[in-house]
């Protein structure tokens, strides 16, 4: 019985190490077949409805290229499609995050190259700029839905009722935190957990002070020890002057609810939010409607309002293993280009990259709100493309330690920016 | 001679193969399969996208040099030492007062079950909110009493005291154990016990704590090997934080494999975690001399 166990526990072994995927490409062949695609996306209710419309839409128009939802929230979602691709699973056509190229894509083969599906998917609309966001070592792995930035947005009856206006300088920023303060309140909130605004926001803060971008494109750290000393010392200057809850009271408040499901945020006790212009819906839903207002993105007393990041907000790539490459390009191009599709998804994704998509939300003046000031504001600045790198879930922990670290004392600010100096350039450089 | 399997039953020589091959089949795809993989991964850098390479001990050596994965066991075991003899203690304090034949116990029973059915699922964890949370229910329940409000969430000696509570809750498992055990013993021991002058208070350490001396033993190692694998609880309700204080090796395993593409050292923690499991109710079957009766 034991020979037969041991002969077993090896047979599997084998087998085991003989068995990993060597998947093939499927090549276009230049016609729509019969079909049914999967198609995979995550996002909040007014995003599932929208899309869910477009794809009742598509099924009228091709009633042989069945479509296939796949969707739901952001929790859990990227673990999800990590181990769908990761066993060949996952669907046709993803709604993808930009950090996924780096992780899922690092030599351009693990999407689908799109340039080759240029029969069916018009990428005409689209600025060179934008397409390059998607495009790893030659290949282009995805397309750009919206371009996003994070901008400041404020409960305007809190600030009325209080006689303050909205800074527009960081120093106005800091200096709202007394006024507030003596009320109990806070300006804004920065949070350690999945959104990590608070060291996005230093990091802004430092990027505009300096110059020097955080990380660029290749996955170099363009900070010094210094630089990301500031930024901590700036994160710390905040708490200190009541501007933001330090991260015990954060957490003693809302445990791990999002800012915009806690108590604070919805009775007024938090004035204000970090947020993407693509994503600032779910803060105005739990708000009276035209309450939350859009603010300045934050320059420093000569005027000068650089360093703020830039964005592509979402990505569609298409499975590597697709065996329907050109069916699952003309699902894309319906969703980029299609006038009647954009008229039902309108701003779920944020304001269109596609530009046949914009000027049709355009002339039906569905381009409006938040989302249209957020986006406008960003349009007249000199913003920094992020880094994927810089969204990496392992650069977040080292980020989130560091703030811990900072806001309950643990450490001063030069101990923890040289650790987070050595734990960021140890990281990028293995995965070179 | 050769043995003549078959009878009156039409039972035959490999009656009782076919019978439990469906068990075999489970065991070698389920179980046996996994395993295997687990292990030959755990030898490789697999990053669940790429061609896995052959790195030998190397995710093994790397652990002792990973402050996550030290700290992580750190605070498995102070975990462990924590929750187990509270759920005990808990568990089998509830089945002794549900062991009382009073009216209407059998809704009691049941009343108390029903955490344990719930488990950490989203809706325990809003609760959980709603009472840990600084202006919570616990909070203003301790001020009217007139004790300061504890800082549940954000203070890192106390968060692990919710992981605690909220499995602690749950105790109904444990508690049916000890019920179904202590109906197990025999009224007259109590009887006699009585007509020689004990009270309730000896009765229980004379007489019910030997004669449930088993069942405990069997709880507290179920209760160890769960605690070790804990993973739900701080998981959805602290994610680990504050300081990763309540950050375990369960979601250091899923981290790895989840959110960090790491698959290869994913799979060596989790062999790490096995031997550590395996180690420890080794330690408890030596220390209670059980390895030598089951020997025996």
């Amino acid at each position: 019985m034991r020979k037969i166990l041991i002969s077993a526990l090896c047979i599997i072994a084998v087998l085991y190490s003989c068995g990993k995927k060597d998947s093939s490409v499927t090549l276009p062949d230049g016609s729509l077949d019969k079909c049914t695609l999967r198609f995979s996306w995550w996002g909040g209710d007014d995003r599932h409805e929208a899309t869910l419309k477009a794809i009742e839409l598509w099924n009228s128009i091709h009633p042989d290229i069945e479509i296939k939802p796949e969707y739901g929230g952001w929790d859990g979602w990227s673990e999800k499609i990590n181990t769908q691709i990761s066993s060949g699973t996952e669907a046709d056509i993803m709604q993808i995050n930009y950090d996924w190229l780096v992780t899922l894509s690092p030599d351009g083969t693990g999407f689908y190259d799109l340039n080759k599906l240029d029969d069916f998917l018009d990428l005409s609309g689209f600025r060179d700029d934008v397409l390059s966001f998607g495009n790893v070592n030659g290949h282009l792995n995805a397309v750009a839905v919206s371009v996003s930035g994070r901008g400041l947005f404020y409960n305007s009856k809190v600030f009325e009722r209080l006689g303050v206006e909205y800074p527009s300088t960081w120093d106005e920023l800091v200096g709202l935190g007394k006024t507030f303060g003596e009320h109990g309140l806070y300006p804004l909130d920065l949070d350690i957990q999945s959104g990590g605004t608070a060291w996005y926001l230093a990091v802004v803060y430092v990027q505009q002070k300096t110059g020097n971008n955080f990380i660029d494109m290749n996955g170099n750290l363009g900070f010094s020890v210094e630089n990301l000393q500031t930024a901590l010392d700036f994160y710390k200057l905040l708490e200190d002057n009541h501007v933001i809850r330090n991260v015990r009271t954060r957490t003693d408040s809302d445990g791990n609810a999002a800012l915009y499901q806690s108590p604070e945020f919805i009775n007024g006790n938090i004035a204000g939010v970090l947020e993407w212009g693509s994503a600032v819906g779910k803060y105005e839903s739990v708000l009276e409607e035209g309450v939350l207002e859009a603010g300045d993105f934050l320059k420093d007393d000569s005027g000068n309002s650089g360093g703020w990041f830039v964005k592509p907000s979402l990505l569609y790539a298409i499975s590597a293993n697709t065996k329907y490459p050109d069916e699952s390009a003309e699902f894309i191009d319906f969703l980029l280009n299609n006038e009647e599709c954009a008229d039902i998804l309108g701003t779920s994704r944020g304001i269109p990259a596609s530009s046949y998509a914009e000027k049709r939300l355009e002339s039906t003046g569905k381009i409006a709100g938040l989302v249209q000031e957020n986006y406008e504001m960003l349009e007249s600045m000199d913003t920094v493309t992020i880094s994927p790198y810089m969204e990496l879930a392992r650069m977040k922990e080292f980020y989130n330690d560091a703030i811990e670290k900072v806001s309950y004392k643990l450490a001063d600010t030069h101990e923890v920016a040289q650790e987070l100096y050595n734990n960021i350039n140890d990281y990028l450089e293995s995965l070179k | 001679m050769k043995k003549n399997y078959h009878n009156s039953v039409g039972v035959g020589k490999y009656t009782g193969l076919v019978l439990i091959s469906p068990f075999i089949a489970g065991f070698f795809i389920f179980i046996l399969y996994p395993f295997v993989c687990s292990f030959v991964t755990g030898m490789t850098n697999y990053d669940n996208i790429h061609q896995p390479e052959f790195v030998g001990f190397e995710n093994y050596i790397n652990m002792f040099s990973d402050s996550d994965f030290i700290n992580a066991v750190g605070v498995t075991l102070k975990y462990t030492l924590l929750f187990v003899p509270l759920k005990i203690i808990v568990s089998l304090f509830t089945a002794l007062l549900l062991s009382l034949e009073i009216k209407g116990i059998g809704i009691f029973r049941t009343v108390f079950y029903i955490p344990s059915v719930l488990g950490a699922n989203l809706a325990v964890v809003i609760m959980w909110q709603y009472l840990f949370t600084r202006n919570g229910l616990v909070n203003q329940f301790l001020e009217i009493i007139g004790i300061s409000p504890v800082s549940w969430y954000g203070n890192p000696d106390c968060s692990i005291f919710i992981i605690i509570l909220l499995r602690l809750w749950e105790f109904g498992s444990a508690m049916v154990i000890f019920l179904t055990a202590l109906r197990d013993i025999p009224k007259e021991y109590y009887d006699a016990a009585k007509v020689d002058g004990c009270g309730k208070v000896k009765s229980f350490f004379l007489i019910t704590l030997p004669l449930l001396k088993n069942v405990i033993f069997m709880n507290i190692v179920l209760q160890t090997i769960s605690a070790l694998q804990e993973f739900n609880a701080p998981y959805m309700i602290t994610h680990g934080e504050p300081l990763n204080n309540t950050y375990t090796v369960g979601m250091l395993i899923y981290d790895e494999m989840f959110k960090y593409y790491n698959a290869g050292y994913a799979n060596a923690v989790s062999w790490v975690l096995f031997m550590l499991t395996a180690i420890v109710v080794f330690i408890m079957f030596r220390i209670t001399g059980r390895l030598k009766e089951e020997m025996q």
